[in-house]
């Protein structure tokens, strides 16, 4: 096998306020061009999980290494230099609201760009060109001179996924990106992450509420509970007793459709 | 997951009672400050020098005073619902489950004036006024009866006597120089406009500086915090009216430039204490964004803070400016120059048609300014 893309080492957070553990002893690895999903009740830990891959929630413990770089190791500056090759999209879009929805796409390109250009809101033409690909990819196209709050909430959302595309990313990490959006949305949404991990070869880690959205997409899931790690393996290897493992025994598998 | 650790709890807990003993402590050491008010007020009529201020007490007196009120506040706090323990929110534990008639009336228990709480506000409350009343000593009869100055005054401000707003008037100089209601009404604008200028272009840059989630929680980040918002909370507590006093001593009595100058400073400090509000109060999931996309912090307040901020921050601005401009007319008063000189000169010598016409002047000017602003925070927000 090669090279993992992504190491997981022992990663433990603790919060100070408020004295919770919220990952506790985590370790995995995911290959370049996975698709992986993380499932888990709410409060499990997914959410801090992904801030700790790129550095927005520092880790109490362990050491996490992303294309054989320790990037818990690096300085404040380097971690801000190495986000430009991770995306991220939100469970509550996270869209600059009084902005249009061109100047949130551009946002995806801060990294790129010196900050006394940005400052004064020079992006070059090669960045508003590749925004205007971008949206016209996830179909927004006319809505790129429009405010980001009058769109819906899956046109939200898929200008979030056109801002992590402008970083041209090797890794995107998706914060339950389709809980805030309703079913046929959700798989609207899903199929443009598919299609980043298919055609563009990004790794995806994406957080999902749903086992059945997980089994559809994801090639590979692992799950949390209470911030431990509980099952690591391919999507159909979770039965029934694996279910209530993960999701308590009361739980109920419900179809998204 | 969540693992609470109980003793932290308890010590918190503590902590609130303590604090809401305090509070009924304060509360009842204010009742007995009341009552030996009017003691001395109604009762003692005679000076005995020992009871003739509030404060000047026996040698007994303090220990029984601070004794007697904390007594009064551990009974209460050991008998019922406390003010302290109720503004605390320490509810007392509940026994049994309410009943279904409580559960229907919505609310647990007793009305509020019949808690000892309420009997304690209500209390409070009326001495409050009571006191006010007698400390200030207000006589109604002086309201319903003008002074004959008055009379004289109201004769003669209408019709008010318009000659000098454009001309300057002679009798009138500021250092040397004649002036019109005109020449200066100009100027008190200008004066208010420039304090609000330069005092929210001060200000914007030093509320980021004094704002929790842009400093972080570095130790250089709590100190320069802390510095900004102790000096927005003091300089905004000293008022407008003081500060002129103070720059025109320092500048020259009487000078627009110290009026300048004391406005600027106290816009500073309010606005500063009101943006930086604003910066802590952003939701912040467009900084995660930007900062997760490679953002540095400048890019932060660019992106994800300032486009947040600017509607409520152009609406503080501008109310900010209605005050300016009324201040700025009355500013003179304590030697910050303006209209105001115009307007004390006038009253001074007594010349009420005059006065009249410059009071009407600055009505219409704050009237007009009022709307314009009031207009254009309609459009912002
Ligand atoms: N900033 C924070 N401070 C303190 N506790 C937090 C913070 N963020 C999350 N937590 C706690 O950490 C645990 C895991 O939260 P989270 O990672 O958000 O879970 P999930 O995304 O799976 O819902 C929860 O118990 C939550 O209350
Ligand atoms: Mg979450």
């Amino acid at each position: 096998m090669a090279e993992p893309y992504l190491v997981v080492e022992h990663l433990t957070k603790v919060y100070e306020r408020g004295h919770v553990v919220a990952l506790k002893d985590v370790s995995f690895e995911v290959q370049k061009g996975e698709f992986l999903v993380i499932i888990g009740l709410s409060g499990s830990g997914k959410s801090t999980l992904l801030r700790c891959i790129n550095r927005l929630i520092e880790p109490t413990k362990g050491r996490i290494f992303i294309d054989g770089v320790e990037i818990t190791k690096l300085s404040p500056r380097q971690m801000r230099k190495f986000r430009r090759k991770i995306g991220m999209i939100f469970q509550h879009f996270n869209l600059i609201k009084r902005a249009t929805v061109m100047t949130n796409v551009l946002t995806g390109r801060l990294g790129y760009n010196p900050t006394w250009r940005t400052l004064l809101g020079l992006f070059p033409r090669s960045d508003r060109e590749l925004a205007l690909k971008n949206l016209e990819r996830v179909g927004l196209l006319e809505k790129a001179y429009v405010r980001a709050d009058e769109l819906s909430g899956g046109q939200q959302q898929r200008v979030g996924i056109a801002r992590a595309l402008m970083q041209q990313p090797e890794l995107l990490l998706a914060d339950e990106p389709v809980s805030a959006l309703d079913p046929a949305t959700s798989h609207s949404v899903m199929q443009y992450i598919e299609q980043m991990n298919r055609e563009d070869g990004v790794t995806v880690l994406a957080s999902l509420h749903f086992l059945s959205l997980a089994r559809r997409y994801g090639t590979r899931i692992i799950a949390l509970r209470d911030g431990e790690l509980v099952f690591d393996g391919l999507p159909e290897e979770i039965d029934d007793r694996k279910f209530k493992e993960i999701y308590g025994e009361e739980a109920e598998e419900v179809e998204v459709r | 997951m969540a693992r609470m650790l109980p003793a932290k709890v308890e010590r918190g807990r503590l902590r609130r009672r303590l604090i809401a003993l305090f509070l009924d402590w304060m509360s009842w050491g204010y009742v007995a400050y009341g009552v030996m008010y009017f003691l001395n007020d109604y009762w003692w009529r005679i000076p005995l020098e020992r009871f003739y201020s509030t404060l000047t007490l026996p040698p007994w007196g303090w220990p029984a005073a601070v004794l007697g009120t904390l007594a009064m506040a551990v009974v209460c706090e050991l008998t019922g619902y406390s003010l302290g323990k109720r503004a605390l929110k320490l509810e007392p534990k509940r026994e049994r489950p309410l009943t279904r008639e409580e559960l229907l009336r919505g609310r647990a228990g007793k009305p509020f004036w019949r808690t000892q709480w309420g009997v304690m506000a209500v209390l409070l409350l009326a001495l409050t006024v009571a006191l006010g009343w007698h400390i200030v000593k207000i006589d109604p009869e002086a309201l319903i009866h003008p002074s004959p100055r008055a009379r004289e005054m109201l004769s003669e401000i209408f019709p008010p006597d318009f000659r000098y707003f454009r001309v300057p008037d002679p009798a009138f100089e500021l250092r040397g120089l004649p002036y019109s209601i005109l020449d200066l009404m100009v100027l008190t604008i200008f004066m208010a406009l420039l304090a609000t200028v330069l005092g929210a272009a001060v200000a914007l840059p030093l509320s980021f500086l004094g704002a929790r989630n842009i400093m972080g929680f570095s130790p250089v980040g709590w100190l320069v915090y802390g510095v900004v918002r102790g000096f927005f909370n003091i300089f905004r507590s000293i008022e407008t009216m003081l500060w002129a006093v103070v720059f025109a001593i320092w500048i020259r009595w009487g000078s627009p430039l110290a009026g300048i100058m004391a406005l600027t400073v106290h816009t500073i400090a309010a606005l500063g204490k009101l943006y930086s509000e604003q910066v802590e109060g952003i939701d912040p999931g467009p900084v995660e964004a930007v900062v997760a996309a490679g953002g540095s912090r400048a890019e932060v307040i660019r992106y994800a803070i300032l486009p947040q901020v600017i509607p409520s921050f152009w609406a503080f601005t501008l109310y900010r400016w209605d005050i300016n401009v009324r201040m700025s007319t009355v500013i003179a008063l304590v030697g910050g120059g303006g209209i105001g000189d115009m307007l004390f000169y006038y009253k001074n010598e007594g010349k009420w048609a005059l006065l009249g016409a410059v009071v009407i002047t600055i009505v219409a000017v704050v009237w007009a300014m009022d709307y314009l602003s009031g207009r254009l925070r309609e459009r912002i927000t």
